[in-house]
């Protein structure tokens, strides 16, 4: 869900809850009415109580619709952070195997090595092309690392949104009763977020190659500027 | 031919620094974010390497500030960011970005892409 429709979202379920609290309003009044309309004439009981019941539904039916708009706003969002959350642990242990199998590979070089030194008239043009392979392995586990500058924004990203529904609980909670209000202040709440420009929320590690295939697709069909 | 290294993240900096150095290049600077490219940046850096987002000034609006100064209008600006979806390349290429690495990316296309852009570095 986009931040605009959660917000359309949230703005639609505040404002059910508004008109909840009007019908709670018109309701005491109706009560009211109905105590001075018994002492009045029991003859218009069955009306007051028909009346009493529109509203009562006019209440459900608010109540349906704000319950149904913060559900699918938070399902959403949460679910969201909940795949970019097992996202950063699929990429991590991804991470983790593919360096350590370079180690494997690595150690097994510096083991062939060990046995060219070791021979009376060692292989000089191997034991180069080895240690070339071993520069590889070592440098594609240095590549391997790039994975936690993504994993840093996939959590930077599952961060703010935990912080968007702290807030948006806050403000619900302010609408029913403002006794209720968080000891945390709103902004504070809202300056714990992270910083919205040192994230994507699209940061993945998956179809690399697909991706940059798009970015070159681009900068060939549209003139790059020129350097 | 020195070049400026920008991006928050220390992990990629020194992993592209040192996939410069492998391809022979082993004068670099390094920044943090663009307010602190923008200090760093001088007439001796002829290649610029940096990422999208980043705090206090991003990579785009650092390209933008860079593509309007003298010194800064034609060295090569390749960008090197997880955004990877099309209206985000089209914004990095209006801020004035050379060329485009999506994260993660491998040595050999931040090779490809440094020698396309060697010969207007070297101009």
């Amino acid at each position: 869900m986009s931040d605009s429709r959660a917000q359309t979202a949230y703005y639609e379920s505040e404002a059910a809850l508004r008109l909840v609290d009007k019908e709670l309003d018109q309701l005491r009044d109706g009560a009211e009415a109905v105590s001075r309309f018994v002492n009045l004439s029991l003859a218009d009981l069955p009306l007051i109580l028909e009346r009493a019941n529109n509203q009562i539904r006019a209440v459900l039916s608010h109540l349906r619709e704000t319950r149904q708009a913060l559900q699918s706003t938070t399902f959403e969002k949460l679910q969201t952070t909940h795949d970019k959350i097992k996202e950063v642990t699929s990429a991590t242990e991804d991470a983790a195997i593919n360096i350590m199998d370079a180690c494997d590979r690595a150690s097994q070089i510096v083991d062939e090595l060990d046995t060219i030194d070791a021979t009376e008239t060692p292989d000089r043009g191997k034991a180069t092309e080895l240690r070339a392979t071993l520069r590889d392995e070592l440098f594609m586990m240095m590549g391997a690392l790039q994975f936690q500058d993504i994993t840093s924004q996939q959590l930077a990203h599952a961060s703010s949104v935990l912080v968007e529904m702290e807030t948006r609980l806050a403000d619900i909670a302010n609408l029913f009763d403002s006794s209720l209000a968080t000891d945390r202040p709103l902004a504070t709440l809202q300056a714990g977020a992270p910083d919205e420009r040192t994230y994507d929320p699209n940061a993945t590690t998956r179809n690399a190659e697909q991706r940059q295939h798009l970015a070159d697709e681009i900068f060939t069909a549209v003139k790059a500027p020129a350097a | 031919m020195k070049f400026l290294v920008v991006d928050d993240s220390a992990t990629m900096r020194r992993i592209v620094i040192n996939s410069l150095q492998r391809i022979g290049f082993n004068d670099t600077v390094e920044a943090g974010d663009g307010q602190e490219a923008l200090a760093k940046f001088d007439s001796s850096v002829k290649f610029v390497i940096t990422d999208w987002n980043m705090p206090n000034m991003t990579g785009t609006e650092f390209t933008k500030v860079l593509r309007s100064r003298d010194d800064g209008r034609h060295v090569p600006v390749l960008m090197v960011t997880a955004r990877s979806v099309k209206e985000d390349i089209l914004t990095a290429m209006e801020a004035g970005v050379n060329n485009y690495i999506v994260k993660p990316f491998t040595p050999q296309v931040l090779k490809e892409k440094i020698d396309a852009l060697l010969p207007a570095a070297a101009a």
